[in-house]
């Protein structure tokens, strides 16, 4: 079997893959995919947890699965209200480069 | 047995008080709710009277068994509402009582022009007497305070009743800034006193036991320094109250306000509540001898300073405040001096009669009371009806106004210390006990002797002027040409009770026991030797007439009356005359009041507006500097960090991140090391 540990390094590598993306993209569509990334990283560890569960208890936790599947219906919605947004900021920027909007500043 | 009750007399006027200010104007009866006041103080005066009749068949409310309410309790100090009645309280009951009734019946003759305004006049004369009585029938001295400066507070409403006029409303503010510097005096003293003491509780305070040390000052652990700051302190309050020398400036400035009010704080209210606190406290005082010396000493000052200011006053209310201050100088002289001699003698088991000076001064305070309210409310008369205070534009107003002339001719020689009237027995014992100090009070007899030599002058001067004032209103040509007629009966009224009391208050120094018998008992404390024997009438009478003394300030009260006569009716040395030359300089330095108000006003300028200017540069300097400077490095220090605002999302994310990695490595820290 695989060691938990592996899972949870996978499910890190993952998140700071995200993270970077989050960090360095311009494009916007990009932004949304490596938040998607990281999302996907949490519920890594988090069904990690639920499978390894037995090893601490006498029981399986199954709570970490359905987790996931809430969190996974969330990104769904997620992912629309983002394109949503996306095509609001090209109507008005004729891009959708984040780098562009900052009227938000002092 | 009514004595029980006496905690009714403030009540009466203060609810009349109540329903003047409250209820609307329409369903108070006539006359701006003067029904109501005069119903109420005569209701206090019939108490007030049954009260002292209790009290002369011997019985008293002195300590524990007297009714009273807790209002608070901080810790172990309590602050009780009770009452203290003694033979004191019975005098001063007496003379409130009765001065308020009289004033607020005179005042329904004397106000009447004063339209809506008199409802305003009534609920402050209402409050003005019901606080007076909680202050005498106070049993502690906190509470005594409270009455105190409401007392003050009345007399400054009272003043600035037209306050329209600037210098009513400047008067008022006088009396109440100048009375406030003694309050702060007072409350320091009483400071001092409940710190070592524990209490300010009449019963506690006044159990003294001269012959074994208990209960006095210095079992309370005061050193005779403190206990005589302490005294002095408290002393400090009737200076200010009482108008003594250098805080009496106010009092003549107090004509501001109508002649009733005048008569009331003159006579009935505000400036006896000095002698009577000087009084009361008269077991803690014979403790320091020297604070009595300082209050003999300032008494005399005053006595003196007074009286030749009164020497050259034209305005004729102001010649009489003059004389008020000049009397109350004789009665701290006399509470001085004859608190003196018990302080000296009280170990002496042989010595009798040592609460002459006591009772000489309370009775000059009684007596003085009668002719003075008599004195204003006849002025009061004659302004009434002419319209001046100036006595020059007065003048042969005796043929009209005959009852008000007469009146005041009685109260003038009873002032003036003139056998058979009440001034000359009690002026002849406030003399006969300086003088007394002056022979036994070991090292202070020089004093005393200077002190009885000013006392002498005074009365001559006390003569001259006020009967330069009678000869200026009421004899000689007229001045002026109005109308003249005799004031309304309800005003005269009033003034001829006072002219009999005048002329019989006294006789109570010769009536049953006498009054000095009967008041040297409310010396709380003191042995036996304090109370002074009955009097047999015939044997007093041969005693005062008996006496060189006697003839000394009769004969230079009847050389001031004729000095008077000859001036100003007469008119045998030319008054224009007088006023060249050194004669005319001591007169400018007189009507300049010794330059006093000069001083307070360099003194206010000076120091005080110094004082605030160097306030004033520290607040613009530190305080506007402190807050402008914290807004300074707010502005400054938001402009840079504004900049942290940069509007892209990417930077906040960073912050974040950073932040969540910081707090993640700061847990595994601590977990390491709280696991270690």
């Amino acid at each position: 079997m695989i060691p938990m540990i592996d899972w949870l390094i996978f499910a890190s590598l993952l998140l700071a893959i995200g993270a970077y993306g989050v960090l360095t993209a311009k494009n916007a569509i990009l932004v949304l995919m490596s938040i998607e990334v990281m999302l996907n990283a949490a519920n890594i560890s988090l069904v990690t947890f639920s499978a390894y569960s037995s090893q601490l208890h006498t029981y399986t936790d199954s709570m970490g699965q359905v987790f996931v599947l809430a969190s996974m219906t969330v990104a769904a919605a997620e992912v629309a209200v983002g394109l949503a947004i996306f095509l609001v900021l090209y109507k008005r920027y004729g891009s959708i480069d984040v780098t562009k909007v900052n009227i938000l500043r002092w | 047995m009514m004595i029980e009750y006496a905690w009714l007399i403030p009540l009466f006027p203060l609810v009349a008080f109540l329903i003047i200010s409250v209820v609307p104007q329409k369903l108070l009866i006539r006359e701006g709710g003067a029904p109501w006041i005069i119903g109420a103080s005569t209701a206090s005066f019939v108490l007030s009277v049954l009260v002292i009749i209790d009290v002369l068949s011997g019985q008293t409310l002195t300590g524990g068994d007297a009714p009273s309410i807790t209002w608070f309790s901080v810790g172990s100090f309590d602050l009780t509402f009770g009452i203290w009645v003694d033979q004191l309280t019975a005098v001063m009951l007496l003379v409130v009582s009765l001065i308020g009734t009289l004033v607020v019946i005179y005042s329904v003759g004397y106000m009447h022009d004063e339209g809506k305004r008199k409802r305003r006049y009534y609920a402050e004369i209402a409050l003005f007497i019901g606080v007076m009585f909680g202050l005498v029938l106070a049993d502690n001295y906190l509470e005594m305070f409270i009455f105190w400066e409401l007392v003050g507070l009345c007399s400054y409403l009272l003043i600035g009743f037209w306050h329209f006029k600037p210098s009513a409303s400047s008067a008022a503010k006088r009396a109440f800034i100048v009375t406030r510097v003694g309050d702060i005096m007072l409350l320091s003293g009483l400071i001092i006193l409940l710190k070592f003491v524990g209490t300010l509780d009449f019963a506690t305070l006044f159990a003294f036991n001269p012959a074994t040390g208990e209960g006095s000052l210095a079992a309370a652990g005061m050193s005779p320094g403190i206990a005589t700051l302490a005294m002095i302190l408290l002393f400090g309050g009737a200076i200010g109250k009482s108008a003594q020398f250098p805080l009496h400036e106010w009092l003549p400035d107090a004509m501001e306000g109508p002649s009733t009010v005048s008569a009331l704080i003159h006579a009935a209210t505000m400036v006896n509540a000095g002698v009577y606190l000087v009084a009361r406290s008269f077991p803690l005082l014979v403790q320091t001898p020297d604070a009595l010396v300082f209050i003999a000493i300032i008494g005399g000052i005053t006595a003196i300073i007074a009286a030749s200011n009164a020497l050259v006053a034209n305005d004729i209310k102001r010649v009489l405040a003059y004389s008020t201050v000049s009397q109350l100088g004789y009665m701290m002289l006399a509470l001085g001096a004859g608190g003196l001699i018990i302080a000296t003698f009280m170990l002496d088991e042989h010595q009798e009669g040592l609460g002459v000076g006591y009772s000489a001064g309370i009775f000059h305070l009684m007596n003085h009371a009668f002719f003075k309210a008599l004195l204003f409310l006849g002025a009061g008369s004659v302004l009434h009806v002419i319209g001046t205070n100036d006595m020059r534009r007065m003048g042969g107003l005796g043929k009209t106004m005959k009852i008000t002339s007469f009146t005041m001719l009685i109260a003038s020689l009873s002032i003036a210390g003139i056998p058979p009237f009440s001034g000359f027995w009690s002026k002849d014992e406030v003399l006969a006990t300086t003088f007394h100090a002056f022979e036994d009070a070991g090292s202070y007899n020089m004093v005393f002797l200077i002190l009885w030599i000013i006392a002498v002058a005074t009365a001559f001067m006390t003569a001259f002027y006020m009967f330069r004032m009678w000869f200026m209103t009421f004899a000689g040509k007229r001045k002026s040409d109005t109308h003249i007629h005799e004031s309304p009966r309800i005003m005269t009224a009033p003034l001829m009770i006072l002219a009999a009391l005048a002329i019989f208050s006294g006789f109570s120094f010769f009536t049953g026991q006498g009054f000095f018998a009967f008041l040297s008992e409310s010396i709380t404390g003191i042995p036996a030797g304090v109370a002074v024997e009955a009097v047999n009438p015939l044997e007093a009478l041969g005693h005062i007439f008996a006496s060189p003394l006697t003839y000394a300030s009769l004969i230079v009260s009847i050389i001031g009356l004729f000095t008077a006569y000859t001036i100003y009716y007469k008119g045998t040395w030319s008054v224009a005359r007088l006023a060249t030359g050194t004669a005319g300089k001591m007169q400018r330095l007189l009507a300049n009041r010794y330059y006093i108000s000069w001083f307070y006003d360099a003194f206010a300028y000076n120091i005080v507006y110094g004082f605030s200017v160097l306030v004033d540069l520290f607040d613009i300097y530190v305080i506007d500097g402190a807050i402008n400077g914290a807004a300074w490095i707010s502005r400054k220090s938001g402009a840079v960090m504004r900049r942290a605002q940069t509007g892209f999302v990417q930077n906040y994310i960073a912050v974040i991140l950073l932040g969540t990695c910081l707090l993640i490595i700061f847990m595994i820290i601590t977990a390491e090391w709280g696991g270690g």
